[in-house]
């Protein structure tokens, strides 16, 4: 794009004819849809730490290897990462310019990939171990 | 000073459109950085949960590890901080549903929301430790 700094055009005009934003909305409706699908999994998973709280290694094995507490971690972990990484993407959009802004998108995306798949296999392993 | 900064090649930084700095806080200005503050409190407390499973996975030594930190002062603290972030940032996001749809934007209902939001994430805190500390 060739427009001067100073330039006498609309913003409206310097943005047509670039293209529709089309998947514009996707992180928003994803937040919304995580957002959604937490509040009964956050309860949930609250009803199960105070479940968990005065168990030991073997109570906590034998309640974890359950299917119901499993498939509960399972999505809270799931839903819960996808909300954090969206959510924290929009925080370094809103401070972090410049090239550290794509640094911080990427260490983002990383440590919750990571994050998500730590938890999952942990918890699968209890499952089936 | 100021007028040699051009001939010294330098720019004086633009002009801002006046920000946060200049307004009274408001609740609901409050509540809204507390949204972002718990969120990214989460986002670091993720890692306890990440501990817990990895440890559980792994043997009774691991875990008692785990368990050690987490019965300690400061893994209590973290805990407490933890299930606050978590409640505060729920009832917070059940607040911004409210606002999505289209009500309690109004003066009173707005700043009674943002309290209900503080109350409420407190209060639900609160529920989940006495319960934790009561039911043995």
């Amino acid at each position: 794009m060739a427009d001067h700094p100073s330039g006498l055009r609309t913003p409206l005009a310097r943005v047509r004819f670039l293209g529709s934003a089309r998947s514009g909305t996707t992180e928003a409706w994803l937040i919304y849809l995580t957002s959604l699908a937490l509040i009964p999994l956050t309860l949930g998973f609250v009803w199960l730490v105070l479940d968990l709280l005065h168990k030991d290694y073997n109570g906590v094995r034998e309640t974890l290897e359950r299917p119901l507490p499993s498939i509960l971690l399972l999505a809270f972990i799931l839903a819960g990462i996808l909300h954090m990484e969206i959510g924290m993407r929009s925080i370094v959009v809103d401070y972090i310019h410049g090239p550290a802004r794509a640094w911080a998108l990427l260490a983002n995306t990383c440590f919750s990939a990571l994050l998500a798949l730590a938890c999952v296999y942990a918890t699968l392993r209890i499952a089936f171990t | 000073m100021a007028t040699t900064d051009a001939a010294a090649g330098k720019r004086r930084p633009r002009p801002l459109s006046p920000h946060l700095g200049i307004y009274k806080l408001t609740m609901t200005m409050a509540m809204s950085i507390a949204h972002r503050i718990s969120g990214g409190a989460l986002y670091i407390g993720v890692l306890l949960l990440a501990w817990f499973l990895i440890a559980a996975s792994t043997d009774a030594a691991t875990f008692s590890v785990f368990s050690a930190f987490i019965e300690s002062i400061i893994g209590r603290l973290v805990l407490f901080g933890f299930t606050w972030a978590l409640f505060h940032h729920l009832v917070g996001g059940i607040r911004h549903f409210i606002w999505d749809a289209g009500y309690g934007m109004d003066p009173p209902m707005r700043d009674q929301l943002a309290w209900a939001t503080l109350i409420g994430g407190l209060a639900l805190t609160l529920i989940a430790w006495s319960i934790g500390y009561a039911v043995r």
